[in-house]
């Protein structure tokens, strides 16, 4: 019924509004109209007006053609029950919305359809409307698809409803009682049955339960919870941020700070002593942001004169955006005593000898000294500098032995490690010079007189790599001259002083190269190297070489020619090697400052990284027999470390930071360019762009 | 000790009673004086020379030294007997010696390079070796006399040979060691007067270390020489002038290696014995009695060795490289040495039990390149610094008694000269020797 139904309904509606103009005096029926069409509980009711309209249709029986004198008079037998009224539509239950667009609305007996009724336009509606004067009564049934019209008794009936009172005036809701039942004259009660017995006698089956119980009481299954004791007084002051008050909040309760408790100077109307000065106020600008006093204290003759508070606004508004960006996961802060973090060093004291202060000084040269290198006795020592000039040096006292001028500025200076050759390697330019020190006695000067010859003819020897290097004598001094191609950087005995390296840093496939003194023959073993190589060493007691590439150390077996180990220092720029004379760790100096000490036995990993020089490193040194180390920066220090190597393989080496060598001046940006430990003192020399070549004793 | 100067707080006052061992002349009375208690070495040395004026009206005023319970007063006397804990009321004995202190600066001897060793025991000449390669004899301290010339390298050190009644009194012997790994042997006769220095050469020549001479000593007897070098050890030479086996060979040997072949005058000799030992270059060896031998080296250890056996009967380690070493002292048993670092240590060897030196001294702020004994005090020595300082130290006081910066350069080399001499010699090429000096 509802939709189609509230569509007319809403059609007569207007027409009732109408009418309510007209009529001012019936607004209920309207009121009713409005209702009937907006409740749908209200079918059955409608029902209900639907049977007593048959009642009148019956009682006029003039409209109703099809009208059923059977349901009628079932209908007038019982007009309490909606349920022995048939529907006289034969669609059934479902919505009219269905059939809206139909021109019939159900089936007769004979499955005909059943017309719909010429819906009657407005004009013919409005005519009606005119000229009926009763036509206000009329409603159109959708569901029925008929008109009805109300009889004064049904309006009235509707208009007690809608006063809320019984549709039938003659019923009395407040009728006065009468007790049916007779209480006089009656000597029991209603039943008169006596109680039966096992009201009288305890219940067995709870008197098992309750033995169950216990019995389960005193075997301990039931335990009962002691009566909570409410505290009878509790601190009215009290901390209500404690724990175990905060429980309920949840794991992540914090509690909120509490404010400082008023005092008296923020009271409207403090004492004068609390009032501060003109002056003291205007001091306060001077103060930082946050020593400045939150609060002036100010006075007012009473609380009415006291003003709104004027950061009202903004604090509320601090306050919502606190709420808003306030992070939502509680910081951890760990409260631990940060000296118990640092590991456990032995001290200073108990690891000396170690280089200290400088008292010698070896001056003579008039450019940087690039490197220096120190006889293995410890009696002399070689520097080369960018003037051109290798000097050698008595360690003792500082007096320049000998000078021979390269002629261009030495890279790199290194002693042949046998006491019996005194042979100086020097590498200066594209040339390696192997100069003749004449420090032996006369048998030795012999045999490295024999040694340091070559015949002219001598560039053709080795073979495809003597386009690389050509063995020349040196023209002005005593030695040999080895040609190559680029820019020698580094040179390096082998222990066995026979052999030594060379580095060129832009030689791609001819980079490193090896030389054998006896022979005088050039080797290139190594081929591969993806980044430019700095320098190239020999294992101090195995046939192994390290060449350190700019960015990574790269270990050779060199009886087998291959790569046995690749170290990652994981630093920007490597800039020197140097190797432990134990030749199990290794220490990397970078140009960023940085020190990486690796232990070739644990991983191709730095052990530990130093982070020392705020500069580049320039050369980092072992010393040959005690626990020492030191990296030279351009930042003018050298550092010195302690650095014991322990035998037992499980205990990982100890390094110390032991001293800041201070004391070379900076030239050009650059500092100290080179340091070298004595071999047989805990000494230390650095050679500095400052063209000073200093020694640090113990 | 308030009892003086309990009414006068600025003046307290010490009753003293001076005392010497001074010949007499310069002896004052011994009666005990009251003196200010704030008065410090000068106002005493004043107060006995006025004493000593007025006894002898030609005195000359002249420098005194104060010893109290044998520690020579350096503060204020109030302040030195607090600090000794003596009592004031007291009469206090103060004994007081010549202040020893150079009087004297005479003319620098001016050397062609560095002059590297020096050596005083003879008061008639001094010999120092230098840089270029030559020994030199300066007779009297300011002509020089003899020119040794021979070593190919620099002469690390020098020592005259006292060999006792053999020979004229003018006739010496000289050892030199080189940085050309040799020692060579000079004689020459003083006596003689010269214009022009002499050019001598060695008659003895000994090239058995395998590395630089660093230093030399000869023997009390004066016909052993033992040298230490940086091939770390000790070899002991006979000085003795003309042996004839084996000195041929080794001329012939020579021959064959260089061709030196005009040396036939020159002799050579082999070691009688090595002492073997040290792991470091011997920097300093001292043979201060006829069986026993110190030396010093760059291994941080002092030994002793016996000359009979060549074995080695006391060893001590004392942390730093050494760089010279005396003996002498009290009973001629003290050990002074000084290293790679600016503090001159003392060591009694008789101590047993400790290695813990028994005198520091730390006024020097560079390296110790010599140390030496007074011959004849208990109490003197020297020592000289790469700093260009050579100080007077007195074993009675901490401080240094005098410090003769004349130096431009380091201080190679150092001694005694005629007991009352200090003759150094530097990096700047001059022998200084500052006279004067009682002791």
């Amino acid at each position: 019924m509802p939709a189609a139904m509230a569509k007319s309904l809403a059609a007569s509606k207007k027409k009732a509004d109408r009418v309510e103009q007209e009529e001012p005096e019936e607004p209920s029926e309207n009121g009713f109209v409005r209702e009937y069409g907006d409740q749908e509980e209200e079918s059955e009711r409608s029902d209900a007006v639907g049977s007593s309209e048959d009642e009148r249709s019956s009682g006029e029986g003039e409209k109703d053609g099809k009208d059923d004198g059977k349901i009628h008079q079932s209908s007038e037998e019982s007009d309490s029950s909606e349920d022995e009224v048939a529907p006289r539509n034969t669609i059934g239950e479902v919505p009219l919305e269905w059939y809206k667009d139909e021109e019939h609305i159900g089936y007769d007996i004979t499955g005909k359809k059943i017309r719909k009724h010429a819906r009657k336009d407005k004009i013919d509606s409005f005519l009606a409307g005119v000229d009926d004067s009763k036509n206000w009564r009329k409603i159109y049934d959708e569901y029925n698809d008929e008109e009805v019209e109300l009889t004064r008794e049904e309006i009235r009936i509707i208009r007690r409803l809608l006063k809320g009172r019984t549709p039938h005036a003659e019923v009395d809701p407040y009728a006065p009682y009468v007790d049916w039942f007779d209480w006089e004259d009656k000597g029991h009660p209603l039943s008169n049955a006596p109680e039966p017995k096992r009201r009288f006698i305890p219940s067995k089956w709870e008197q098992k339960k309750v033995v169950q119980y216990v019995r389960a009481i005193r075997k301990g299954l039931i335990k009962f919870d002691k009566p909570k004791e409410e505290p009878p007084f509790y601190l009215l002051w009290g901390d209500d941020s404690s724990v175990a008050e905060n429980k309920r909040h949840g794991l992540s309760y914090i509690p909120a700070p509490k404010p400082k408790l008023a005092g008296h100077e923020e009271s409207y109307n403090p004492s004068i002593e609390y009032i501060p000065t003109q002056e003291e106020i205007n001091s306060y600008q001077l103060m930082f942001e946050e020593d400045r006093p939150k609060f002036i204290p100010r006075r007012y003759e009473s609380l009415r004169s006291v003003p709104a508070y004027e950061n009202a606004l903004k604090e509320g508004f601090d306050r919502c955006l606190d709420l808003y960006l306030c992070p939502r996961t509680r910081k951890k802060r760990i409260n631990i005593d940060p000296e118990s973090l640092r590991p456990k060093l032995p001290s200073k004291k108990d690891l000396k000898p170690y280089p200290l202060t400088c008292y010698l000084e070896y001056r003579g040269h008039s450019g940087p000294v690039n490197s220096i290198s120190i006889e293995v006795s410890g009696q002399w020592i070689a520097s080369g500098s960018t003037d051109g000039m290798v000097r050698i040096w008595e360690v003792e006292t500082g007096r320049c032995l000998r000078v021979w001028d390269i002629g261009e500025a030495v890279q790199h200076i290194a002693w042949n490690p046998l006491p019996e050759l005194p042979i100086l390697a020097v590498s200066a330019g594209h040339e390696v010079h192997l100069l003749n020190t004449g420090l032996g006695d006369a048998e030795e000067k012999m045999h490295i007189k024999e040694l340091l010859h070559v015949e002219e003819v001598l560039t053709d020897d080795a073979g495809n790599s003597a386009s690389a290097v050509s063995w020349v004598q040196h023209e002005k001094h005593d030695g040999i001259t080895l040609k190559h191609l680029k820019t020698v950087s580094t040179v390096e005995w082998h222990r066995k002083g026979d052999y030594f390296t060379t580095v060129m840093p832009s030689g791609d496939s001819r980079a490193v190269l090896i030389h054998q003194l006896s022979k005088k023959h050039t080797a290139n073993p190594i081929k591969k190297l993806r980044a430019p190589a700095v320098s190239a060493v020999f294992h101090p007691t195995r046939p192994f070489f390290f060449i350190s590439t700019k960015k990574n150390v790269r270990v050779y077996d060199l009886s087998k020619n291959k790569l046995i180990k690749k170290l990652e220092p994981g630093l920007r720029e490597v800039s020197s090697i140097a190797i432990h004379p134990g030749g199990d760790n290794v220490i990397v100096g970078s140009k960023e400052g940085k020190m990486c000490w690796f232990d070739m036995d644990l991983s191709s990993q730095p052990y530990k990284r130093l982070p020392a020089h705020p500069k580049d490193i320039t050369n980092v040194a072992f010393h040959r027999s005690y626990p020492l180390f030191a990296s030279c920066s351009d930042d003018c220090t050298a550092y010195v470390f302690h650095g014991m190597v322990y035998s037992d393989l499980n205990q990982n080496p100890l390094i110390v930071p032991l001293e800041i060598l201070h004391g070379h001046t900076s030239s050009n940006g650059r500092g100290v360019l080179d340091c070298k430990f004595h071999p047989r003192q805990p000494w230390l020399f650095t050679a500095g762009a400052d063209s000073v070549i200093k020694l640090y004793c113990h | 000790m308030d009892a003086n100067g309990g009414s006068m707080e600025t003046s307290r006052q010490v009753r003293v009673r001076f005392a010497t061992k001074l010949p007499p002349p310069l002896r004052v009375p011994t009666t005990s004086l009251a003196v200010p208690s704030n008065l410090s070495r000068m106002g005493l040395s004043e107060i006995v020379n006025h004493l000593l004026k007025n006894m002898d009206s030609g005195y000359q005023f002249q420098p005194f030294d104060f010893l109290v319970d044998g520690e020579l007063v350096r503060m204020p006397l109030e302040q030195f007997l607090l600090a000794k804990g003596i009592s004031a009321e007291k009469v206090l004995e103060i004994e007081y010696i010549n202040a020893v202190a150079p009087r004297k600066q005479e003319d620098p001897c001016l050397h062609d390079d560095w002059v590297s060793a020096v050596d005083g025991s003879n008061p008639s000449f001094i010999l120092t070796g230098c840089y270029d390669g030559l020994a030199r004899i300066w007779k009297g301290g300011s002509v020089c006399t003899h020119i040794l010339e021979g070593h190919s390298g620099a002469v690390t050190a020098a020592s005259v040979i006292n060999r006792k009644g053999e020979e004229s009194e003018n006739s010496f012997y000289v050892a030199t060691g080189s940085k050309d790994r040799s020692l060579r042997l000079w004689k020459f006769d003083a006596g003689e007067h010269v214009d022009h220095p002499l050019r001598i050469r060695a008659y003895k020549i000994f090239q058995e270390h395998t590395s630089s001479v660093q230093s030399i000593s000869s023997a009390p007897s004066g016909d052993m020489v033992c040298s230490g070098s940086w091939d770390c050890s000790i070899k002991l030479w006979e000085v003795k002038e003309s042996e004839a086996e084996g000195d041929s060979v080794s001329i012939k040997k020579r021959k064959l290696l260089s061709d030196a072949a005009e040396q036939e005058s020159q002799l050579e000799g082999t070691a009688t014995s090595t002492l073997v030992g040290h792991a470091q270059c011997v920097s300093s060896v001292v043979w201060p009695e006829l069986q026993t031998i110190y030396s010093a080296s760059w291994d941080h250890s002092i030994r002793q060795w016996d000359v009979q056996t060549g074995n080695e009967t006391w060893n001590m380690v004392c942390g730093k490289a050494l760089n010279c070493l005396d003996v002498g002292g009290e009973s001629s048993a003290l050990v002074v040495a000084g290293g790679s670092d600016p503090v001159l240590r003392i060591w009694d060897p008789r101590k047993p039990g400790t290695l813990a030196p028994i005198f520091q001294f730390s006024s020097h702020s560079s390296w110790i390149t010599a140390s030496k004994w007074h011959t004849r005090s208990w109490f003197h020595l020297l020592s000289a610094s790469y700093d260009g300082k050579v100080m007077l130290w007195d074993l009675r006081t901490a401080w240094p008694l005098a410090t003769i910066d004349s130096h431009k350069d380091k201080v190679l080399c150092a001694d005694w000269w005629k007991d009352d001499s200090v003759i150094s010699g530097g990096a700047d090429s001059k022998l200084f020797i500052c006279s004067g000096i009682q002791i």
